[in-house]
């Protein structure tokens, strides 16, 4: 699945982007990481265009939000109505659980996960052997990250803000 | 100040009460034109109030509900049940019964302020107890949203049938919006003793 080059608007956000390299997710054992000020629309680009793009493909992913509390409810909902006793379950054994469960997945998205977990390594080992790509939106350094990463090809995708026109950010992305 | 908010409540609930004995148990109940009229003036006047975006997040949380009382309502008449021919009639008139109750309800609610309840002449821990509800229920309506949308990126949801991932999906939002209104009530209401407490100790 590729991103292409190209001009994407999302009305909604008020965002314009200008992706200037495609994002190609196809390849096996890539590690993305998106980066870029806050407001610069990384988020925006995963929900609204990312995720979009791999259900119109029909390819399987995980995604781990920045509202992570939020979406633990929804996960902690989920596996119980599978079966799973989840009671007494703290964060990292419910997420540990959910990707155990989805073994079909290739790609895995985590939106700041480090805000939560600094430390992170631990989710490459737990990923399903599946997983070919992780896309990764951090506002850590890139050294720190790749060491998480290590032996998968990374590339870094620099959010930039052009300008501001009326309402709307222009933002370019690009392979730095 | 007192009687101002007493009489504004009660006003509130005279209209809900009102609302209920003409539309949902009694003299209208059974004409299904004049619920659905009640249905499109509760919509018209929700997405008025708040948005209409919030009217549809609304309409499709009642769905699943309606959905099913309609197919268990069409069965029954199909089937005759307890030689009854009236069983479609009864289904969709509770099919629109329901959603414009829920949202009447929720719009008389939301005149209620937090300020309304600091004036009431009840005691402190009661107060504590209405903001903490009200304030628990009005994040869980803006993360109905959010939650629904987590859901919808779970591809476990979508391996089954059309109709199971559905019924599935909304058993997951009612579960994870239980979980979450318990927590929040838990939390705020504890925030809000420590902070009463803080400041009732400051003032002596």
């Amino acid at each position: 699945m590729e991103i292409g080059r190209g001009k994407y608007r999302l009305d909604g956000r008020n965002l314009n982007f200008d992706v200037v390299d495609a994002l190609d997710f196809n390849g096996s054992g890539s590690c993305f990481y998106f980066r870029g000020d806050n407001g610069y629309g990384k988020t925006s680009f995963l929900e609204k265009i990312v995720i979009p793009a791999f259900e119109a493909n029909g390819l399987p992913y995980l995604y781990i939000g920045q509202d992570i509390r939020t979406q633990l409810y929804t996960l902690r909902a989920l596996l119980s109505v599978q079966g799973f006793k989840v009671s007494g379950t703290d964060e990292l054994e419910l997420l540990r659980l959910w990707i155990d469960q989805n073994q079909s997945a290739g790609v895995l998205m985590l939106d700041e996960f480090d805000k939560y977990f600094p430390d992170y390594g631990f989710i490459f080992e737990w990923s399903p052997a599946l997983i070919r790509t992780y896309i990764i939106v951090t506002h850590q350094g890139h050294q720190s990250t790749s060491i998480a990463a290590e032996n998968r090809r990374i590339y870094n995708v620099k959010f930039e803000l052009l300008d501001i026109e009326g309402r709307f950010k222009n933002v370019r992305v690009r392979h730095e | 100040m007192n009687n101002l908010v007493i009489l504004k409540l009660a006003i509130i609930f005279i209209i809900i009460i009102s609302f209920f004995w003409l539309f949902v148990f009694g003299p209208f109940y059974n004409h299904l034109a004049v619920q659905l009229v009640v249905l499109v003036v509760v919509l018209v006047w929700n997405a008025l109030r708040f948005s209409f975006k919030e009217t549809i997040s609304l309409l499709k949380f009642c769905l699943p509900f309606v959905s099913s009382l309609f197919i268990f309502g069409l069965v029954f008449q199909l089937m005759r049940l307890f030689g009854r021919t009236d069983w479609l009639q009864d289904s969709l008139i509770k099919c629109l019964v329901f959603p414009s109750s829920l949202i009447f309800l929720k719009i008389l609610l939301a005149g209620i302020t937090y300020l309304d309840i600091l004036n009431l002449p009840i005691s402190m821990k009661k107060r504590i107890g209405l903001i903490t509800m009200k304030s628990a229920f009005q994040k869980g309506e803006k993360i109905l949203g959010r939650f629904s949308w987590y859901l919808n990126t779970y591809s476990s949801l979508h391996g089954e049938g059309r109709i199971k991932s559905t019924l599935k999906k909304y058993a997951c939002l009612i579960i994870a919006l239980y979980l979450y209104l318990y927590e929040e009530i838990e939390n705020s209401n504890r925030l809000l003793k420590n902070r009463y407490q803080h400041l009732y100790e400051v003032n002596e």
